[in-house]
């Protein structure tokens, strides 16, 4: 009983106001009414109606559903095998990421689309390499495999803010595009820091 | 299999399948520009029924950011003396700051609390999903009078009030004959009077080039596709439909530079006013002639970076050796409006200036750094790109109104010269008046200008 008001409460948060009628420059902007897939139900013209999504928002959802995945999976290695700065950064990355994980699954779950379950080729075989690694060596490439991800992360987050339909998911991809970008930051941070390290280092 | 070939064979296996363990790319609309899904009809019936819902959001935007009230400064007319210049710092500060308590705090300070003023981050389009040229009234009316086509879009209107647009139509200065002044006869130039305006003042070279420059030709949202967004279909948009008279009409777009398409920013009009001493052309690109410039933007549909899409709509290919030089000979021939108390080597002349003017030029010359990049003796201009690194100052990658607001990288130096002609104010048009570009200067690069030194800055600039 509990859990059926849980779930209630949480879809009733996710539909909330159709975004497409506010005048709120910093709700989902409208979309080009020329990409609107035939066959889409509307609340107002071009304003599509809740619970549809479009290629781009199905493409999202699968994307960033294996990225979050494989960034909680990487993180708790790197949190055990990892330098200091490379702890501090993996500890960040499991929270943020497991938060933005729930609020996708959940966002999917109403939309009543499948989340992958496992980790893709790209991710088994970097964790496969991390499992391998030690010491330097596991913080280089671990930093490295997060600067290509956040990179990667970025750009489906803008394309998704641009192509997506659903407003919630759109929402969602603005909402955690800022957060990416500081990891993405950080990361590089870390290592321009240690390159500068081991160039210090007497060989 | 002998026991080298064999390693290669794995090695490339190997290879292979490191490709293949790569993630999926993003979709193509990512860089490319998608085929239209619906009929026109019912794209159109959309994009009406949401346009007001579209400008009470860019409205919204803007009211939260600048103060659009109507305060010219007393005497001070653009060159054509057709419409006041208006004054002021229209950028709103949040609460609880001054420019000057801002001006004090570090640029992380300033990131972290989230002070930098809303008016000095980027500028959304008003309609970023589906971006493209922004006329506004004033051009699509003349244009509709004078050539009976239809540069309104069914979608989206222009967004700033006219009085912080430039005068309208602008005076036109041509450098071989500084004697005339003003050759426009208060008129705008179209495919139907420039001959009778031009002929007898400028080479039948230049003339070609005119007329190359005032014929249309298919646009991204102007032409005869299902992919358009004016009513009727369209021959197209000419250069001089945004550079009016070769200046501006503060007509504007999104950058062809950059995708995906939330992330582009968006693009004001330059003014081609003393383009003979400019060495780069386009915000970014770099394009090191105005011949590439004049050819290349043909090639693209006007200015989407997509000779793709631009194929599907009709593309114009002038003439490298013909039609472009004339293009561009004749775009070489507009000057600056006269700055009558310049002298030869565009400093003050002393003995025209006031007091608080040549106080401004010491401020531009010295403690503004203003010259380091907007060199007197070269118009302006140091003929670079430079990055004002603004992202130290806001978070990025905030979304406003669609647009993911991005550090904007390497932007060209834009020439000062008559630039009390042309707002609004940097690449995007995110500033409205003088005033603002000197309190944007003061904390981007640090300057701590007084409020004397703010005000004979402004006062200088007046007088370029």
């Amino acid at each position: 009983m509990i859990r059926l008001f849980a779930v209630t409460f949480l879809a009733s948060l996710l539909v909330g106001p159709a975004s497409g009628q506010q005048a709120n420059p910093a709700s989902p902007a409208p979309s080009n009414p020329g990409g609107m897939p035939a066959g889409t139900r509307e609340q107002a013209p071009g304003v599509p109606a809740p619970h549809q999504t479009n290629d781009a928002d199905r493409i999202f959802i699968h994307a960033a559903a294996i990225g979050g995945l494989a960034e909680v999976d990487a993180a708790k290695l790197a949190a055990k095998k990892g330098g200091r700065r490379v702890q501090e950064f993996a500890q960040r990355m499991i929270h943020d990421h497991a938060a933005a994980n729930d609020r996708l699954s959940a966002l999917a779950t109403a939309e009543s689309i499948p989340l992958p379950d496992r980790l893709d080729d790209e991710h088994s075989t970097m964790r496969d390499k991390l499992e391998q690694a030690s010491g330097t060596q596991f913080d280089r490439t671990y930093i490295e495999g997060q600067i290509t991800d956040h990179q990667k992360t970025a750009q489906l987050l803008e394309y998704e803010i641009g192509s997506g339909e659903n407003a919630d998911l759109k929402k969602l991809a603005s909402d955690i595009l800022p957060t990416v970008l500081d990891h993405l930051r950080m990361a590089q941070m870390i290592n321009s820091e240690s390159s500068q390290a081991a160039e210090r280092a007497p060989r | 299999m002998p026991k080298a070939l064999k390693l290669t064979f794995t090695l490339v296996g190997a290879a292979v399948l490191g490709m293949a363990a790569l993630a999926d790319s993003l979709p193509p609309d990512a860089t490319y520009r998608p085929l239209p899904t619906l009929p026109l009809g019912q794209v159109r019936a959309n994009d009406e029924a949401e346009k007001p819902l579209v400008a009470q959001r860019q409205q919204t935007l803007l009211q939260q950011r600048y103060d659009l009230s109507d305060r010219p400064i007393p005497d001070v007319m653009m060159s054509g003396l057709r419409k006041p210049v208006q004054g002021g710092v229209r950028v709103k500060l949040p609460a609880g700051v001054t420019w000057d308590s801002l001006a004090d705090m570090s640029p992380d300070e300033i990131r972290q609390r989230g002070l930098l003023p809303a008016g000095f981050r980027p500028l959304p389009h008003v309609k970023q999903a589906t971006g493209g040229q922004v006329f506004p009234n004033n051009e699509i009316d003349e244009i509709g009078r004078q050539e009976q086509r239809n540069l309104r879009r069914f979608d989206v209107d222009f967004d700033f009030p006219d009085r912080f647009t430039p005068e309208f139509p602008p005076p036109i200065f041509l450098t071989s004959h500084p004697e005339l002044g003003d050759v426009s006869h208060g008129q705008l130039l179209t495919i139907k009077n420039y001959y009778q305006l031009m002929v007898g003042l400028i080479t039948p070279v230049q003339m070609e080039g005119l007329r190359l420059l005032l014929t249309p030709f298919p646009q991204e949202e102007f032409n005869q596709t299902e992919d358009r967004k004016s009513a009727d279909q369209s021959l197209g948009v000419t250069c001089l439909d945004c550079h009016a008279n070769f200046h501006t009409n503060a007509a504007f777009h999104l950058t062809p530079d950059v995708r995906p398409q939330a992330a582009r920013f968006r693009l004001d009009t330059v003014s081609l006013r003393g383009l003979f001493n400019q060495q780069l052309h386009g915000s970014k690109r770099s394009l090191r002639s105005v011949e590439d410039f004049t050819q290349f933007e043909q090639r693209t549909a006007y200015f989407n970076g997509d000779h793709v899409s631009a194929q599907r709509k009709g593309v114009h290919l002038p003439d490298r050796f013909d039609q472009v030089p004339m293009m561009a000979q004749m775009q070489n021939m507009i000057d600056f409006p006269p700055a009558p108390k310049l002298d030869p080597t565009g400093h003050l002349d002393p003995t025209k200036a006031t007091a608080q003017e040549l106080a401004g030029e010491q401020v531009f010359l010295g403690k503004g750094h203003c010259a380091q990049c907007h060199v007197p003796q070269t118009s302006f201009l140091d003929n670079n790109m430079h990055d004002l690194k603004l992202e130290r100052f806001y978070d990025i990658g905030q979304t406003e109104n669609g647009l993911v607001m991005l550090p904007d990288g390497p932007i060209k130096t834009f020439t000062l010269r008559g630039i009390k002609d042309s707002p609004p104010y940097m690449h995007d048009g995110r500033l409205l008046t003088l005033a603002d570009t000197v309190e944007f200067f003061n904390l981007v690069l640090g300057l701590k200008l007084t409020q004397d030194e703010k005000d004979a800055l402004v006062a200088y600039m007046l007088t370029l």
